[in-house]
């Protein structure tokens, strides 16, 4: 694991196909935009249904950090600490 | 499972929820798999012609983006391609949704996207180039959207010329390459304006292109169902000519209005058609299901009702929801957003309702499995 705080990141049901079931996954990081690339670097794939062609988080996608929401901050300026938890979440939207 | 085997018609019904494979030896009894991606929307999903196995599926998650994913073994394994495809940077564009897979003339693959964009891939799809010569066109800040967004929609390579293609996008109009897609021009000249008796002048037009066709036989020449009316056009026309004869027109745009077109893979001049009531009332007129067909490019088109409801049917069929395979006779396939699907294996002549309960279909494509 790469240098960084231990960071606990929460998959979403949907994207566990990537993390073969695991619902919580240890990264170390310092930003939100290194915790992606450390979930990138085990579960190829993973980043780009986090990300958009621009590397904001996708539209639709909810970010909580020790739940509170980042909103759509760039993930490179979401600073994460020694045992924080990340939670990814899909909106709560459509049909 | 049953197995596929060589010679089999294949179906790949792309829906709202999920991408299902239809697949028999006699076109009269189907067997179904899927689905696959169950939840996730596949706008667009076809037998690859070159190889007849390998199965490509653009699948759009509303929430976690667009992924283009293939089968070789007709479902039972699923590859999504180690880098999807994306806008550069200095674009500030994201893809949102795939609205069409489309294999080349030789190894390339190409895909159309929302916001418009054409990307393509050399090595099947694992990895994705956009296609500057388009995507970065000098004028798209102008592009409009049509009422499903602005999306690129239909592909159309040349056979036996790689260099060349068509694209059509909703509503920035139709363009054209003969440079492999370095550069591009527009290709709407003569095509008819909303509810008018007026006709584009100039190629650089914007126009809301919803489908087009290449003739089976003479990739000359290629059919458009347009927002304001359906045309044909032959290379080296100086434009587009309307063929809407024995064809609804509707009251809005004064024109046939519709969205699903569809050639005979053999038949020279042979065509199929659904149109709607109009703009206005997005469904096939009268409640009466009808499919029609030209067989001398559009001079005259004739009604199909043989097998289909002809009363109390307020279908829907989106842009992808009719394709042609290519056996002889041709099997004809449409789809309706309320999850029928209806086949014919004697060019259209007659038809039968082969699955229901479907979720709403977005796609259908026939192909034949060992290819062409």
């Amino acid at each position: 694991m790469a240098e960084g705080a231990r960071v606990q990141v929460s998959v979403p049901y949907a994207l566990r196909e990537y993390t073969k079931g695991a619902e919580n996954v240890a990264v170390k990081a310092r930003t939100l935009a290194q915790a992606v690339a450390a979930l990138e670097e085990r579960f190829p794939g993973l980043a780009y249904r986090l990300l958009d062609d621009q590397g904001r988080m996708r539209r639709h996608v909810i970010v909580l950090v020790n739940e509170e929401s980042v909103g759509h901050r760039d993930p490179a300026s979401v600073d994460l600490s020694e045992g924080d938890t990340v939670h990814i979440l899909p909106s709560t939207a459509g049909g | 499972m049953a197995r596929i085997q060589k010679g089999d018609t294949v179906l790949t019904v792309g829906t709202r929820k999920g991408v299902f494979l239809l697949h028999s030896k006699d076109r009269r009894r189907w067997k179904s798999r899927g689905p696959y991606f169950a939840g996730d929307t596949v706008r667009h999903a076809l037998l690859d012609p070159r190889d007849g196995r390998t199965i490509y599926a653009g699948v759009t998650s509303e929430h976690w983006g667009a992924i283009v994913s293939r089968s070789t073994d007709f479902g039972d394994t699923w590859v999504q391609g180690k880098e999807g495809p994306r806008f550069p940077k200095k674009s500030g564009l994201s893809i949102t949704r795939i609205w069409q897979v489309q294999p080349g003339e030789h190894e390339d693959l190409y895909i159309g996207t929302e916001p418009a964009g054409l990307f393509r891939s050399m090595d099947g799809g694992d990895t994705w180039k956009s296609v500057e010569g388009l995507n970065a066109f000098p004028g798209r800040e102008k592009w409009q959207p049509g009422n499903g967004g602005l999306c690129l929609h239909t592909i159309l390579p040349y056979p036996g010329d790689a260099d060349r293609m068509l694209i059509g996008i909703s509503s920035a109009g139709i363009f054209a390459t003969s440079d492999g897609g370095d550069s591009w021009r527009g290709y709407g000249a003569g095509v008819r304006y909303y509810g008018q008796k007026k006709f584009a002048e100039k190629e650089d037009v914007a126009t809301c292109v919803h489908k087009m066709a290449r003739d089976g036989a003479d990739p000359d020449i290629v059919y458009m169902q347009n927002h304001a009316g359906m045309h044909r056009r032959k290379r080296g026309d100086g434009g587009w000519k309307v063929i809407e004869n024995g064809l609804p027109i509707a009251k809005s745009t004064k024109g046939t209005f519709g969205f699903p077109l569809a050639a005979h893979p053999h038949d020279r001049g042979t065509v199929y058609a659904i149109p709607l009531e109009g703009d206005y009332n997005r469904v096939v007129p009268g409640g009466a299901m009808v499919v029609y067909r030209t067989e001398n490019g559009g001079k005259r088109w004739e009604p199909m009702t043989k097998g289909l409801p002809h009363k109390a049917a307020y279908y829907t069929i989106l842009r992808d929801g009719m394709r042609t395979d290519t056996n002889d006779p041709a099997g004809v396939y449409f789809g309706t957003l309320t999850g029928e699907l209806f086949a014919s294996r004697d060019d259209g002549d007659s038809w039968a309702l082969v699955a229901d309960n479907l979720p709403g279909v977005q796609s259908v494509e026939a192909g034949v499995v060992g290819g062409r």
